[in-house]
């Protein structure tokens, strides 16, 4: 389990941005006010909404970098492309054969 | 108002769920009659779709009552902390999805897992902890299938169908519940998938419509915003409080945000969501609609605003009954500010976005039945032909449940029904979610944490009495104990739940109590389509087919 240092950027940064995406919506007393308004909405209502474009923007980011460091740990495997129409079945059996991976 | 039938909405909805129904069988026999190949392409997730149309289905299955009447029922009662919480809601749901779903997938196309009991039951080796997660899914359908009723009743009796008499009063549920059950009964769960399209298209044209044209004919944002906020402001009769809040104060922020996380982290418990998640292509297709789905996000936000402008457009919620009922806000906003034979396709829009999930939830409700407990419990020799009979039935007994809460239950807000479910289905969250990471939690330590909460939330739950009505589960906010902060019960509940976990971890580590055989391997997690033992799961579409074992 003392896998932590060799966790890879990519995950720590990825899983740093999920977090943001997760907690700064749910941080109430930073938004829970009127002014300024936009277009007719008050802040507390169109911050909200700002939200979901700013947490596609994250995830998207995140799902980037998870995709490829997977990649790059199924080439190192010998796994074939799980996106390929018909993916051929890796040459490795299926225990013992990944050391690492988890995310 | 209308007290008479409208009949040009009314035949209009009429054809529309005719025309649905009669695709939606017409497709189920296609495909039974041997293109079974193509039924994986039409999977919920998408499968060979590109990434735009399986955004386009997966999004329109979060089209639900829920969004459509419930949510903006809430802005209409009592404003920001009752409904415009689903926004930061469905907000966070993704990015908490991204985290675990992809380890879900993986050991579930692995061991051929088609149910969250199944995973749990593979994992902790313990079947009275698979029949607890099993029970617990089945029971917080429930409520959430009683949410889908009383949506397609508040649709219904805007139309004018009902009356005041005690036999006309029900009959607008009754019906809803007649469609629903003759609907699933008939065509499994295929035919909902075939018409998700259909379902799709109906309610974005509405959508659009509505947030565009509404603004402008009631004077616009500004003003619409103004009238809530009046509104809001102005005492309760009965409790002398303000009506609701327009923006939290101080005492309104730990509701607000436990509301959101709670919900968010129980979306994904909810068997018929884990199923749409499982039957997608591979381990990151997932992960890519995480990244894409918020944006539906966006759309139900400005129909939470609805319930401001139904405000804003002085709109008649008193019933056919002669109750006020907040649930017929939107309806009879509809009703009110379109042509007649607009707001006709916009109820047909919502009586089949209401019902396409509630058969699409009873039908996951019935699986998990016959798969987790008949076959495991009752009688494991079922012949196929058995377990899809008893899935019937089970599907059948699942909504006479539903209608239960709907009769039962307080439908001030029929949002309570939503929370509820939500209270139940995420005390199933330790053994899922922190079981794809660790084997550590002990699986009676589990078993004791849930039937904790599940009592706590529960109990809690039924003392919440609201003030007008007096009828008990009137709410799903209490002050956390020892505190006078009020949150979301489901969020106190699994605070509660983990607590326990760990301490008896602790407990029946140290009194070596055995601890079941993990039946699963640290690579299952993050295997993916193509590698050994992989399968593909085109039985989770099949009617009756989650019975068809596979491993």
């Amino acid at each position: 389990m003392s896998r932590l240092s060799a966790v890879k950027p990519a995950y720590w940064i990825s899983g740093v941005l999920v977090v943001v995406a997760i907690v700064l919506p749910l941080l109430v007393p930073t938004y829970a006010k009127a002014d300024p308004h936009l277009w007719g909405f008050p802040f507390f209502y169109w911050y909200q909404l700002m939200w979901v474009f700013l947490s596609a923007i994250l995830v998207s980011i995140s799902y980037r970098l998870v995709r490829s460091e997977e990649r790059k740990r199924r080439a190192a495997q010998g796994l074939g492309d799980p996106e390929a129409s018909d993916a051929p079945a890796g040459p490795y059996g299926s225990d013992g054969s990944a050391k690492e991976g988890d995310q | 108002m209308n007290t008479s039938v409208d009949w040009v909405q009314l035949i209009i909805v009429v054809v529309i769920f005719g025309g649905v129904t009669v695709m939606g069988f017409m497709a189920a026999r296609w495909r039974s009659a041997g293109h079974l190949d193509n039924l994986d392409e039409w999977g919920l997730g998408g499968r060979n779709f590109g990434t735009f149309i399986t955004w386009f289905l997966l999004g329109g299955d979060l089209y639900t009552a829920y969004t459509f009447i419930a949510v903006p029922a809430a802005m209409y009662a009592t404003g920001a902390i009752s409904g415009f919480f689903a926004v930061p809601y469905t907000i966070v749901a993704y990015p908490i999805v991204f985290v675990f779903m992809a380890r879900l997938w993986s050991v579930s196309h692995r061991h051929g897992y088609v149910t969250p009991a199944d995973f749990v039951n593979g994992r902790y080796g313990s079947k009275i902890l698979t029949l607890a997660v099993a029970v617990t899914g089945i029971l917080a359908l429930m409520p959430y299938i009683a949410l889908q009723l009383v949506g397609m009743q508040a649709v219904f009796e805007t139309m004018g169908l009902g009356g005041n008499n005690t036999l006309a009063k029900d009959l607008p549920l009754l019906i809803a519940f007649a469609v629903l059950a003759a609907y699933t009964y008939s065509s499994g769960l295929r035919a909902p998938a075939m018409i998700a399209f259909v379902k799709d298209f109906l309610i974005y044209v509405v959508i659009l419509v509505a947030i565009f044209y509404l603004p402008h004919v009631l004077g616009g944002w500004d003003s619409i915003f103004g009238a809530a906020k009046e509104k809001m402001a102005k005492p309760n009769a009965v409790t002398g409080k303000p009506t609701g809040s327009f923006i939290p104060g101080n005492a309104g922020y730990v509701s607000y945000w436990t509301l959101g996380l709670g919900s968010a982290m129980a979306l994904f418990m909810y068997p018929h969501s884990v199923t749409a998640v499982l039957s997608t292509k591979t381990r990151n297709v997932v992960r890519r609609n995480a990244a894409i789905l918020p944006a539906y996000s966006l759309l139900l936000g400005l129909l939470a605003l609805l319930g401001f402008m139904a405000i804003k457009a002085n709109v008649n919620v008193k019933g056919l009954d002669g109750l006020a009922n907040p649930q017929l806000a939107i309806p009879r906003l509809f009703d009110q500010e379109f042509p007649s034979w607009f707001a006709g396709i916009a109820f047909a829009a919502i009586a089949v976005g209401a019902l396409v999930p509630a058969a699409i939830m009873s039908i996951a409700a019935a699986n998990l039945f016959t798969r987790n407990i008949y076959r495991a419990f009752i009688k494991p020799s079922a012949t196929p032909a058995e377990e899809a009979k008893v899935s019937k039935l089970a599907s059948l007994l699942v909504k006479v449940g539903a209608l239960v809460f709907v009769l039962a239950m307080d439908k001030t807000i029929a949002l309570n029904l939503q929370l509820l479910g939500g209270i139940w289905i995420l005390q199933t969250f330790p053994a899922i979610v922190v079981g794809l990471y660790t084997r550590w939690f002990h699986r009676y330590a589990l078993l004791a944490g849930w039937a904790v909460a599940m009592v706590f939330g529960t109990v809690s739950a039924y003392n919440v009495v609201n003030p007008a009505t007096k009828k008990h589960f009137g709410g799903s906010l209490a002050n956390i104990p020892f505190t006078n902060t009020p949150a979301y019960i489901a969020l106190t509940a699994f605070v509660l739940n983990l607590i326990v976990v760990i301490v008896l971890t602790f407990v029946f580590q140290a009194l070596k109590v055995p601890n079941g055989e993990d039946t699963t391997h640290p690579t299952d997690y993050t295997a993916d389509r193509g590698d050994p033992g992989v399968q593909d799961l085109p039985e989770i579409l099949d009617e009756g087919g989650a019975a068809t074992a596979k491993s």
